[in-house]
């Protein structure tokens, strides 16, 4: 009688599907071990590795909670979201997920190496491990996992180059970089980024979790927090940085085609942005010729947001005054960030949403934004 | 309504010794029952906040209210943290640890030793 966490996982099924399908656009497969991407790095760098393995630094942040979903080991073991048929099962079958979007676990972490050399091909090894296991025809049955390519901000050209080398692949479906860059993305030194993301039709996506190690520099505006659940609030700030960045340095103006995704980063954030921008470009645009139009107008058309961790509000009315206010309808993408501990149920996240919002929320934002990838 | 309430064997007293725990289906709810260091105690297996399978999260303790800076840990045993979210539960009351005015709990129910056996009043 005496149950085990995961024997429990595997034998209570909770059925807990949408009437709606769904895009999860923030979903987190492992490497079982980081020796899988030996294969797939220059000799010289192999060497470098050996035995220790990345070295990914720590922030020193950390969760009292834990990474993990505690019923999310897969059946055989091992590390949660290594396996692409418990994913499959345990995600994709009990939601009505259609699509999801595999953004990777701790790979994220080399956007904060020193070293930008190995860094850039850290990201191309995990990209062509990503092409042959979980993007592979063998695992990839009917196309339904998407992926996001790894690049190294250190280094820009290599990141573009790094676009342009596997950027028309069929299945990787964005570009990403962590969110705890070394300047606001809006910054020259970027542009080759977003220059091939938008040569290739991909959205460039930011992803928090890197900030406050190694390169990464403080993570709050305000210096060194001290307890994990600060560290976690505060994520946000660096998407509210990026986005007033990138439409103050005219990245929309010179890539109209581009779209940037902020994930995990929070919403509540981006309707006071978008009035606090417009109110400022009102009395400050001589700073700023470039921009024609309101600066909300750029926010709503180039950038998307994922919605995990949803902001949970005291009542239904204000959440769904938070999401008229983002645009949801326009701008908001459904994410479970599964199998992270913060995980959002669509059923229970969305219930107060009205049928044609969620629709928006749920699959068509994300289907419009990653059209080029889909049948 | 006590009444209505009905006797479940969950197993014989020495097969469910201190770490113990089983998730039974008992007219269409699910109930965890678990032997803690602090003793039996039962459930219902969902989380107010988005419906995780709260019986399969870690039995623990917490630090209790304190001063800033002071570190007190209490109630081991008696913490049930759901799985997903890790919000923490007191197996005894149900009563979820982070609502401030008590208001939010989770269903508890009788269970008890009775002649070497465990048994579950739900």
């Amino acid at each position: 009688m005496v149950a085990t966490i995961e024997r429990e996982a595997a034998a209570v099924p909770r059925p807990q599907r949408t009437k709606h399908e769904l895009f999860d656009c923030d979903v987190h497969q492992s490497i079982k071990d980081y020796r899988e991407l030996h294969p797939y790095l220059p000799e010289a760098w192999r060497k470098y590795v050996g035995a220790r393995g990345f070295g990914g630094p720590s922030s020193g942040y950390q969760t009292s909670v834990g990474l993990y979903r505690k019923d999310v080991v897969p059946p055989g073991g091992g590390e949660p979201g290594t396996d692409p048929a418990w994913l499959r099962q345990q995600l994709m079958e009990q939601y009505n997920v259609r699509y999801v979007l595999l953004n990777g676990g701790g790979i994220l972490g080399l956007c904060a190496l020193p070293d930008e050399d190995f860094a850039s091909a850290l990201a191309s090894a995990y990209n062509d491990w990503m092409a042959a296991t979980w993007l592979s025809p063998e695992v990839n049955i009917g196309g339904r996992f998407k992926g996001s390519m790894m690049v190294a901000p250190q280094d820009p050209l290599a990141a573009a180059r790094e676009i342009d080398r596997i950027g028309d692949h069929p299945h990787f479906a964005q570009v990403m970089i962590a969110s705890a860059t070394t300047a606001p993305l809006g910054a020259k030194q970027f542009h080759p980024i977003f220059e091939a993301a938008e040569r290739h039709g991909l959205p460039v996506a930011v992803h928090p979790g890197v900030e406050g190690r190694a390169i990464a520099g403080p993570p709050t505006a305000a210096g060194w927090v001290s307890k994990y659940i600060e560290w976690h609030t505060c994520l946000p700030q660096q998407a509210m940085s990026h986005a007033v960045s990138l439409v103050c340095q005219g990245v929309f103006v010179k890539y109209p085609k581009l779209k940037v995704v902020f994930t995990e980063s929070g919403i509540g954030w981006f309707p006071h942005v978008m009035w606090r921008l417009d109110r400022n470009y009102k009395s400050l645009r001589q700073e700023v010729p470039w921009l024609t139009r309101l600066p909300s107008e750029y926010m709503r058309e180039h950038m998307r947001l994922t919605s995990q961790p949803i902001e949970e509000p005291p009542t239904d009315g204000q959440f769904l005054s938070l999401l008229e206010a983002m645009d949801a309808k326009q701008t908001l993408l459904f994410s479970s960030d599964y199998p992270h501990w913060d995980f959002d149920n669509p059923v229970e996240a969305f219930r107060a949403v009205p049928d044609d919002l969620k629709r928006r929320i749920f699959y068509e934002n994300a289907a419009e934004l990653y059209a080029n990838k889909l049948p | 309504m006590t009444s209505k309430k009905q006797r479940h064997v969950v197993a014989k007293e020495d097969e469910f010794k201190v770490g113990a725990r089983t998730i039974l289906k008992v007219g269409g709810r699910e109930i965890g029952v678990f032997h803690t260091t602090a003793g039996l105690f039962a459930l219902r297996n969902s989380c107010p906040h988005q419906a995780a399978p709260l019986c399969l999260g870690p039995v623990t303790g917490t630090t209790m209210p304190s001063m800033p800076g002071e570190y007190i840990w209490g109630m081991d045993g008696q913490v049930l943290r759901c799985p997903w979210h890790g919000w923490e539960f007191d197996l005894k009351s149900g009563v979820g640890l982070y609502d401030p005015y008590k208001h939010e709990r989770v269903a508890t129910y009788e269970v008890k030793v009775e002649q070497g056996e465990v048994v579950l009043y739900a």
